[in-house]
């Protein structure tokens, strides 16, 4: 067991997240690559600080506060997501390109 | 008193510019109630005042050395201008003849210009002329002459211009300006590249200069050729010549003074310039060349016109050729005297056809005849000016031609001939003018033409004088060869060539021989010889036509090139911004695409050192 196993399937993981982020035309899915990417940058988190940082384990805190934030981001993206489903009837990223040129 | 007069002689062109300033409030715009008359009496008296105070003068000049006067103009760094004036006899002999006939010409005008509302502009520029004249005869300074015959051709603009109304005048004008300025630009360039060689412009230093001066040949030439075309320019030389002929549409009263001492201009600075052309062999035989071509075309092209003004203003160009080879010969004396003669007789002819014009309404001689039983006075003055501009003993003319020809008798004989052949050729043609003005039956035109009125006539008979007792003068001056000295054979010639001229011609217009209007055999020749060589046409398809079409391509290139470059820095940043604008395409994960494509590239750029080499190893 090394680190950069767990770093390579963290970037793996957040690479796998920023095609979703990019390509995805469902608002919701592009919340769920957020998550991935969250969960990617927590598995480097913890990995470092499993393999650095034993002792004082700063990065666990850290990612307890990434999964709290992102919580809270999640839940307020998914707000917004319902309030431009009332205004626009679809959840089609790529008919929300109104702020153009 | 006498030298009180003699230092004061420079106030004669400022009594002329006074009087040239003070017509000006008679302009119709300015005073509204009074005619425009008080102008013309205005110059009257101030020319009057300036012929009497030039002639008070002359004989206290006589026999004395050059008076000069310096008056510093301007002083900079390595640069004093300083006004020279010469006052000799013969400056103050030459404001005597500029004066007087100023003089003439405006009491000529005051009845010319009778209906007429353009008074004072005419009268102001009228005096114009007359100072401007006399500071130039005064001057002894090469580039104040430059000065004022630059002033001179925008003087001659507005004189012949004085009619603007009508298209011809404008058209003659700008020819008259421009031909004449493109000379004075020569005549520049000719002025400045003197003075890096003499460091002079005073001709009396610049004489002084030419009799010792070591310079390169090239050098000189160029400079002699810039100084002969400003005057070619000015005395209507070929090709520069078209402008006199176009000069004519202007008033009468002015083309006295023209055709007599303005053209004179040209050969007056020629003449105080002879010891510099000296120096170049090549630019002498160009006068001589230039002065023979005016001379014969000249006095064939006169023969060949219809206009009654065009007829003589050909004859004027005619003599200045004969005056530009007599300088190209280092015959200066002979030149002055021909300008003399010239100046007087010229004057006359204009004068007398002035006042047929006047009554006779149009200047086409073959509308004209029968008019010497009724006006006797218009046909003697005319008898006696060309009698007085051809070598015709005892008049001015023909001393002056004979001096002229005994000069070249023994050193180029083949310019006697020349001489001999324009005086021919003038006297022909003078004697074809007086024949169908005055002989011949009247036709339509002249039917009923009454003789002018005493404020024409006057000046007319005045002159007739003057160019009548012009040999006394000149004998009581000692001007006149003596009864020893006089080269016979040459006098004989020229008195035969002149009657020979009157003779032919004579037959050929009051005889009914020939039918008229006449038709020469060849009817090209007389084609060519009627329309001036064609030299619109010249100037049209050469120098015209060349500088049009730079202009049109200098227009064409400022408009497409550099416009384009300057626009098209301008459309780059439009069109550059137009398009770029379609990189916020509205699409968030487009946003969040660029974002990380931004942030992978800067740190690929920030890490390269880590890795990149190893990356460059792996791919080569």
């Amino acid at each position: 067991m090394q680190i950069q196993y767990f770093l390579l399937l963290a970037a793996a993981l957040f690479c796998i997240g920023i095609y979703g982020l990019i390509t995805s035309r469902n608002a919701v899915r592009v919340l769920m690559s957020i998550e991935l990417l969250l969960n990617a940058v927590n598995l480097n988190l913890m990995a470092f600080s499993n393999f650095l940082d034993s002792v004082a384990i700063k990065g666990q805190v850290f990612t307890v506060f990434v999964i709290t934030v992102a919580a809270a981001e999640a839940a307020v993206g998914l707000a917004i997501v319902l309030a431009i489903y009332r205004n626009r009837d679809t959840v089609d990223m790529e008919q929300f390109n109104l702020l153009k040129w | 008193m006498a030298h009180f007069l003699l230092e004061t002689v420079w106030l004669v062109p400022c009594y002329a510019l006074s009087g040239a300033l003070l017509a000006v409030p008679w302009s119709p715009g300015i005073i509204k109630r009074t005619g425009p008359r008080p102008a013309g009496y205005i110059n009257l008296v101030m020319t009057f005042l300036a012929f009497i105070h030039s002639a008070f003068v002359l004989p206290i000049t006589w026999n004395q050395l050059p008076y000069e006067i310096s008056i510093p103009w301007l002083s900079t760094a390595g640069l004093n201008l300083s006004i020279d004036l010469e006052i000799s006899s013969l400056s103050v002999g030459a404001m005597v003849v500029i004066t007087g006939l100023n003089l003439l010409a405006q009491i000529f005008a005051v009845g010319y210009m009778e209906m007429d509302w353009g008074w004072a502009r005419f009268y102001s520029l009228l005096g114009l002329f007359e100072a401007g004249l006399c500071a130039l005869a005064l001057c002894n300074s090469l580039f104040f002459s430059y000065v004022i015959l630059e002033i001179l051709t925008l003087g001659t603009y507005l004189l012949v211009g004085l009619w603007f109304s009508q298209p011809l005048v404008v058209t003659g004008a700008r020819d008259a300006f421009l031909t004449k300025r493109v000379g004075d630009l020569f005549l520049l360039m000719g002025v400045l590249a003197i003075w890096s060689q003499a460091g002079t412009w005073n001709y009396t230093d610049l004489a002084e200069w030419a009799t010792t001066a070591n310079v390169n040949p090239t050098l000189i030439t160029l400079t002699c050729l810039a100084l002969i075309a400003g005057p070619m320019g000015k005395c209507a030389q070929f090709p520069l010549h078209l402008w006199l002929d176009e000069a004519m549409e202007g008033p009468v009263p002015s083309t006295i003074l023209r055709n007599s001492v303005v053209v004179a201009t040209g050969a007056w600075v020629l003449i105080k310039l002879q010891p510099v052309f000296s120096l170049s062999p090549i630019a002498t035989s160009a006068m001589v060349a230039i002065g023979v071509v005016t001379a014969v075309g000249g006095s064939l092209i006169a023969i060949a016109q219809v206009d009654i003004k065009r007829c003589l203003s050909y004859s004027v160009s005619a003599y200045m050729g004969m005056i530009f080879f007599a300088v190209g010969t280092q015959q200066d004396e002979a030149a002055l005297l021909l300008v003399l003669t010239h100046a007087l007789a010229s004057a006359l002819l204009v004068m007398s056809t002035g006042a047929i014009v006047w009554n006779s309404i149009t200047q086409d001689v073959s509308l004209l005849g029968g008019l010497w039983s009724r006006r006797p006075v218009s046909g003697l003055a005319y008898i006696v000016g060309t009698l007085g501009l051809i070598g015709f003993p005892p008049l001015g003319g023909f001393w002056a031609l004979l001096k002229l020809a005994s000069g070249l008798w023994t050193t180029q004989p083949w310019l006697v001939g020349v001489i001999i052949i324009v005086n021919t050729l003038t006297a022909f043609s003078l004697t074809r003018e007086f024949s169908l003005i005055f002989g011949g039956k009247p036709k339509q035109m002249s039917d009923r033409s009454p003789e002018v009125s005493w404020q024409m006539a006057l000046p007319t008979i005045i002159l007739l004088g003057f160019t009548l007792h012009l040999p006394l003068v000149l004998q009581s001056l000692s001007l006149l060869p003596t009864w020893e000295t006089l080269n016979k054979d040459v006098g004989l010639l020229l008195m035969w060539s002149s009657i020979f001229g009157c003779t032919i011609a004579s037959v050929v217009y009051l005889s009914n021989v020939i039918p008229k209007p006449i038709r020469f055999p060849l009817k090209p020749l007389q084609d060519l010889l009627a329309y001036d060589f064609y030299t619109p046409k010249l100037y049209r398809v050469s120098i015209v036509f060349t500088v049009a079409m730079i202009s049109k391509l200098a227009d064409m290139i400022d408009r497409l090139i550099f416009d384009g470059i300057v626009n098209l820095v301008g459309l780059v940043s439009i069109l550059s911004g137009e398009s770029l604008k379609y990189s916020t395409s509205g699409q968030t994960q487009f946003y969040a695409f660029t974002v990380l494509l931004g942030v992978g590239i800067l740190g690929m750029v920030v890490s390269w050192q880590h890795w990149g080499s190893y990356l460059l190893n792996l791919m080569f």
